[in-house]
């Protein structure tokens, strides 16, 4: 037996070991993907020798309990007795690359392969390695502790080239031990490998990864083997998917394809791309790495160009990732291009499902907007509605620009059969306003609630005439509100009145308010601004000359009655409208309740008296 | 339907969108329903979230008019509200407050002063106090002031209330661009161009606010690559309306034709920007730019959004320019009465 040697870590394993679990990985069970990437890199550094050779990663489970042990073993490139102490021995040399430099450097061989290691100390407390470099020289072996020490010794046996590590589990990490689990893991980082890796338990031996799927290497012939695709994803991303979306850019290194979720998603739903870096995973939570819009699909991507920060998890937001994410998108639009030329049925299928993800790919794209527009969704005086439709009707498409604007003015609106759109949703307004942009021949108007009087029917003189003496008490009531009263006739005819507001006497009514209840100083400086828009900022109560009561109240002028009605017919309008109400109009909300209240019982105690 | 939703509901889908209108109006949606009901708490943090939400969309009248209502409800009840949060804001008030020529000059001191005494009151560095003074008299085109607040405030001990390094150093920046020095300026803007500071909105503002002290030094290539850069970062945010301006500027007198593509593509956000300064700077390099295109162009027809409210032929480039000039100069006019001096016209020079 040739003699051991001792040596020790120049840093403080221990404090090592709990800096990773806790701070650099997200959970143990990296240590498996730590090692197959040692693996894949130690066949990539052979392969790279010796053109032609096939790789091969083998992982053995054995004993139960306290000697459950797993072996990962790989036929790469190996190392000798020099590379052992560089590889391992840096972990702690400073003078070498700064500890942080380290971290973050580059995906090289050498400089991931003892931090890699390390991370099996996060499910095991010794470490056994047994290597043997393609190089030459003797087979060795290192055993490793987390105390911070290890030896090394040259075995007598000589190995074939490669790489064997032992782990024995401790009590708590037994799960990650489980064929079960390590089949699953080993699929989930190893998918994509260009070599079997195969897993060998209880005298069951299984090649993990089919043979690598040729699309991997030219996603655009995965769409001639749609079934193969849709399985493959489904079996890695976890969904059953009917839909995708081959990805690739000008330089090749980077590839994918984007599935499309088969459910609608939220907006603000995470975005989780799995990606490979060189076929092994990297992040299963890749964010950043496919534009903000594309939150309809789940991607598995392949890179070998991006990046990764310390953690291996996610990438570095750099020019290059911003040029791949670019790319990216644009292959994804194509895809969309593509099927609103040649397979519109699947183009609206995905559209129903993913509205919103089009919409905000619409609104930046006027291109791609004037391809897909006639299959958005939008809601309308018309009901819930797809845009061609809706432009069949051949009409002026009038907007709002917000919810509360298409509720002032719905109801009107549809019973006057205007078609107006509602813009109050997510991207709506912006795509009515550059419709006429993108697709020619249209017009679209922004309708604002005053506008709506459009569409009213006008009162003749004669019989405006006949309102003067209303109008004037009801003008005179309006005017602390800043409102002032018209008569008109509109439909649905029971609705009495209908209160509208100008752009500028909404923020008048904001300015208010807050005015209210700010400070001195800034209700002063609010001051000035309202002078500035005081003039163009009434907002009108329209009554409704078809409306029993509105008639009533406009043919029996009462210099008591008229102005007490009208107030509440005001206060009621912004009670419908939903509109705050300042600190006047609540007073006269509740002395108009009170004093109907009063008149209501005062009337029927004369009654009894008459009676 | 929307207007059915509930406060919570509105908060949560508001905090899933993107800054824009959209996020906006179901804010001030919330905000509407808290007030309806008497939620006054509330009320009041979807307010605190419109005045963020409105400072960096091109709402700064809707983010005045929140952050008032605010304010009120914290001094009446200062134990109820967090004051970091709300004296945040206070800075993007100050920040805003001279693009409003109806705010008086007075008006200004008395806020500014406002500011920094419950800066002072909070136990905050009175960098922020100095460095605001020093922006609100560059805005009022009083270099002289603003000269001695920037000695001042660059003495001063940074906090965790000061604005990040890379917008100082950005304000620092256009203050030598104010003072008419370029070279001066391409040294101030050397730590964002190479990218050791930067925030979210910065480089953005820089890469186009250097472009014409570039042009003018005759650094062409240089300037063409921050254009380029540049609009890529800023493209379809209207929180940059001020800077699609400044790319024009520089894009008439280069490229006039991708200067064309800009206008096209920006003026629906410029034209329903509440910011009636960056509003005039857009519509004065619009001018220009225009100008300079009929030249070279004669008979194109400008794209003018659905709603855009000219009413003449867009065919006619020099008309449309008039109606963009004449805009630009009847804002600068009342600039120029509230400071009390020529310094916005003079930013005019040639419109």
């Amino acid at each position: 037996m040739a003699a051991s040697n001792e040596y020790r870590f120049q840093v403080n394993l221990s404090g090592m070991i709990q800096i990773l679990s806790n701070h650099l990985y997200s959970s143990p069970k990296v240590f498996l993907r730590e090692l197959m990437q040692n693996a894949t890199d130690a066949i990539t550094a052979r392969s790279e020798a010796e053109p032609g050779f096939q790789g091969e990663v083998r992982v053995e489970l054995t004993g139960t309990g306290e000697q459950l042990t797993m072996m990962v073993e790989d036929n790469g490139i190996g190392l000798t007795e020099a590379d052992i102490h560089e590889f391992l021995a840096m972990i702690g040399q400073s003078s070498k690359r700064g500890q942080q430099a380290l971290l973050d450097g580059e995906t090289s061989f050498i400089g991931r392969f003892g931090i890699g290691l390390l991370s099996c100390f996060m499910v095991s407390n010794e470490i056994v390695m047994l290597t043997q470099s393609a190089k030459g020289g003797p087979s060795m072996e290192w055993r490793g502790k987390p105390d911070g020490t290890y030896t090394i010794r040259q075995l007598e046996t000589q190995l074939s080239p490669g790489t064997k590590v032992y782990l024995r589990c401790t009590p708590d990490a037994a799960h990650y031990f489980e064929p079960e689990y390590v089949k699953e893991a080993l699929f989930y980082y190893g998918a994509l490998l260009p070599y079997p890796v195969t897993l060998q338990s209880g005298g069951v031996q299984d090649i993990v990864n089919a043979e690598s799927p040729v699309w991997l290497t030219h996603p655009e012939l995965a769409k001639g083997r749609k079934a193969e695709v849709l399985a493959f994803g489904g079996r890695l991303l976890g969904e059953t998917f009917e839909d995708f979306i081959p990805l690739t850019t000008a330089s090749g290194r980077t590839g994918g394809i984007a599935f499309v979720l088969p459910h609608a998603v939220n907006l603000n739903a995470k975005r989780s791309h799995r990606v490979y870096l060189k076929r092994m995973l990297i992040s299963e939570k890749a964010e950043n790495i496919l534009p903000d819009w594309a939150f309809f699909v789940k991607c598995l991507i392949w890179t070998d160009e991006l990046q990764p920060t310390a953690s291996r998890e996610h990438f570095y937001e750099n020019e290059q990732l911003e040029e791949v994410r670019s790319e990216l998108g644009d292959a994804l639009r194509q895809g969309l291009s593509d099927m609103a030329e040649n397979q519109t049925e699947r183009l609206k299928k995905l559209i129903r499902l993913h509205a919103l993800s089009m919409k905000a790919l619409a609104v930046q794209d006027q291109g791609f907007y004037a391809m897909i527009y006639r299959w958005l969704p939008f809601e309308s005086t018309r009901g819930h509605r797809e845009l061609g439709e809706l432009m069949d009707e051949g009409e002026t498409l009038y907007f709002t620009t917000t919810v509360d604007e298409y509720r002032q003015i719905h109801h009107v609106a549809s019973a006057q059969s205007l078609l107006v759109i509602n813009g109050g949703y997510i991207y709506d307004n912006e795509l009515m306003a550059t419709l006429p942009l993108a697709v020619q021949g249209v017009h679209t108007e922004r309708l604002q609630p005053d506008q709506v009087s459009l569409s009213f029917t006008d009162v003749p003189p004669a019989e405006r005439n006949d309102y003067y003496d209303a109008l004037r008490l009801a003008d005179s009531a309006l005017q602390r509100f800043r409102c002032r009263a018209e008569v008109k006739g509109f439909k649905p005819k029971d609705l009495p009145v209908l209160f509208t507001l100008s752009q500028e006497s909404s923020t008048l009514r904001a300015l208010e308010k807050a005015s209210e209840e700010s400070t001195e100083l800034f209700s002063s400086v609010l001051g000035s601004l309202s002078a500035g828009i005081s003039s163009a900022g009434y907002s009108t109560l329209y009554l409704n000359v078809n409306n029993p009561i509105i008639q009533r109240v406009l043919t029996t002028p009462d210099p008591q009655m008229t102005p007490i009605a009208i107030e509440m017919l005001y206060v009621n309008a912004l009670m419908m409208g939903h509109y705050a109400m300042n600190r006047q109009e609540l007073e006269v909300l509740n002395q108009g309740i009170v004093r109907f209240i009063d008149w209501g019982l005062r009337a029927n105690t004369d009654r009894k008296g008459d009676a | 339907m929307n207007t059915e939703m509930d406060f919570e509901d509105l908060m949560d889908e508001a905090y899933g969108l993107p800054n824009g209108t959209a996020k906006l109006g179901m804010l001030e949606e919330a905000a509407r329903v808290a007030d309806v009901n008497g939620m006054e708490e509330e009320a009041y943090e979807a307010r605190s979230e419109i005045v963020e939400t409105a400072t960096f969309c091109g709402y700064p009248m809707k983010a005045l008019i929140a952050f008032s209502w605010q304010l009120g409800k914290f001094d009446q009840q200062p134990e109820r509200y967090d004051e970091e949060t709300l004296m945040w804001s206070y800075k993007w008030i100050l920040g805003e407050l001279s693009s409003f020529p109806e705010v008086s000059r007075d008006k200004m001191m008395e806020l500014l002063e406002d500011f920094g005494r419950r800066f002072k009151s909070f136990g905050y560095s009175e960098r922020s106090y100095w460095y605001y003074r020093f922006r609100i008299f560059m805005d009022l085109g009083d270099l002289e002031e603003a000269g001695n607040s920037y000695a001042k405030f660059r003495t001063m001990d940074r906090d965790f209330m000061s604005d990040c390094e890379a917008c100082e150093q950005d304000e620092i920046m256009r203050y030598w661009i104010l003072v008419g020095d370029d070279e001066k300026v391409l040294e101030e803007a050397k730590p964002i161009l190479k990218g050791r500071m930067s925030c979210a909105e910065i480089p953005h503002l820089t890469l186009s606010e250097v472009l014409m002290p570039l042009y003018r030094l005759g650094r062409i290539e240089e300037a063409d690559k921050h254009q380029q850069k540049g609009y890529r970062m800023i493209k379809g945010q209207n929180d940059f309306v001020q800077s699609f301006a400044e790319q024009m500027d520089y894009l008439a007198r280069t490229n006039p034709s991708k200067g064309i593509d800009v206008l096209e593509e920006t003026l629906v956000m410029a034209f329903d920007h509440e910011d009636p300064f960056a509003k005039m700077m857009f519509y004065a390099r619009a001018a220009q730019l225009l100008r300079r295109w009929a030249d070279e162009s004669p008979g194109y027809r400008l794209r003018l959004p659905a709603s855009f409210p000219y009413e003449g032929d867009p065919g006619d480039l020099l008309a449309l320019a008039d109606y963009f000039a004449e805009y630009a100069k009847a804002a600068a006019e009342k600039y120029d009465q509230r400071n009390g001096n020529h310094h916005v016209s003079t930013l005019l020079a040639g419109v």
